[in-house]
């Protein structure tokens, strides 16, 4: 289950960023990055990686460069390749530190590798930059689980209600 | 095509993240509190679903929710009296909706009181073991 949360919050991503090119750009685009995200996105993560690193090769521009380099962390961390997604995060984000999307993979990428400060941190810069980021949102929940994990519980009630009791619950 | 095919794979796996929310959802545990007085027992009591946004930003709750019982021991008028969050509120009603009591015998008489029902919605810490952890390996 945890798998596919995963596999699910990275590929999001990558819609994102097609979604993102697919407005603004006009004309022939980078077929092998299109072709390795969708890869990314049905979890063929090998596949993935390798269209992405040819689409990488023949990027036109620092945005297709950032999307690949992003997508390339993701690719990796689903291949269990921590440091060589870690460094392509780090790539990214040394040339645009507000890359929100790239804060989003390499948390999870820490969450993996259980270094949860330095998660918690991305999370934060990635939320400071993107509030209403629906991946961070779930990257939060995974980073909860893993460091504060939970059983949700329902208790009904028939009995009769104490008078003037308070419901103010957390 | 290729916008049709994304829109059908991220929503593929918008599907599989669903799908794993309403299982944990549904692991949700229940404890159900009886009242030995009230005129009216419960037949069937559907156990409302955890938010999942509540879950996801560990939130917890209390919701109060009365209504009335018909002879047949349908619910109706369903209405929420006092919640902790609104994000509490539907679920609880819709169990409530989808419970029922068991029915009036002929002879009894209906009342006119409302029945209330509080539901406590809560997050229980649980502990996982770090399988890299050598002290808890069981091994002696």
């Amino acid at each position: 289950m945890r798998c596919a949360s995963l596999v699910a919050c990275f590929c999001l991503l990558a819609t994102n960023v097609l979604a993102e090119d697919n407005r603004t750009v006009l004309g022939p685009t980078n077929i092998e990055l299109r072709d390795g995200a969708l890869k990314l996105q049905t979890g063929d993560a090998k596949e993935g990686v390798r269209l992405t690193l040819i689409g990488l090769s023949q990027a036109i521009d620092g945005r297709e460069r950032r999307t690949a380099k992003s997508n390339l962390c993701a690719g990796y961390a689903l291949l269990e390749d921590y440091a060589t997604a870690l460094s392509y995060c780090n790539e990214v984000l040394a040339d645009d530190d507000r890359y929100w999307r790239a804060y989003s993979n390499r948390a999870l990428v820490y969450i993996k590798l259980r270094r949860f400060d330095e998660a918690l941190q991305d999370i934060l810069k990635g939320e400071a930059i993107s509030p209403q980021a629906k991946t961070l949102k779930a990257v939060r929940k995974m980073y909860l689980d893993a460091t504060d994990p939970v059983a949700p519980s329902v208790i009904i009630d028939d009995r009769p209600d104490t008078e003037g009791e308070d419901f103010n619950v957390d | 095509m290729l916008t049709s095919s994304r829109w059908l794979l991220s929503t593929t796996l918008l599907m599989i993240a669903l799908t794993a929310t309403a299982t944990a959802e549904d692991e949700a545990d229940v404890t159900h509190l009886l009242d030995p007085a009230a005129e009216r027992k419960p037949l069937q009591t559907v156990v409302p679903v955890y938010p999942s946004r509540a879950l996801q930003d560990r939130v917890q709750g209390d919701v109060e929710v009365c209504f009335s019982v018909d002879r047949e021991g349908r619910t109706s008028r369903v209405a929420v009296r006092k919640s902790s969050h609104r994000m509490f509120e539907k679920p609880a009603m819709l169990a409530v909706r989808a419970s029922s009591y068991v029915a009036l015998q002929e002879h009894e008489i209906l009342s006119a009181i409302k029945t209330c029902r509080i539901f406590r919605f809560r997050l229980d810490p649980v502990a996982i073991e770090d399988p890299a952890d050598p002290s808890v390996s069981g091994k002696p």
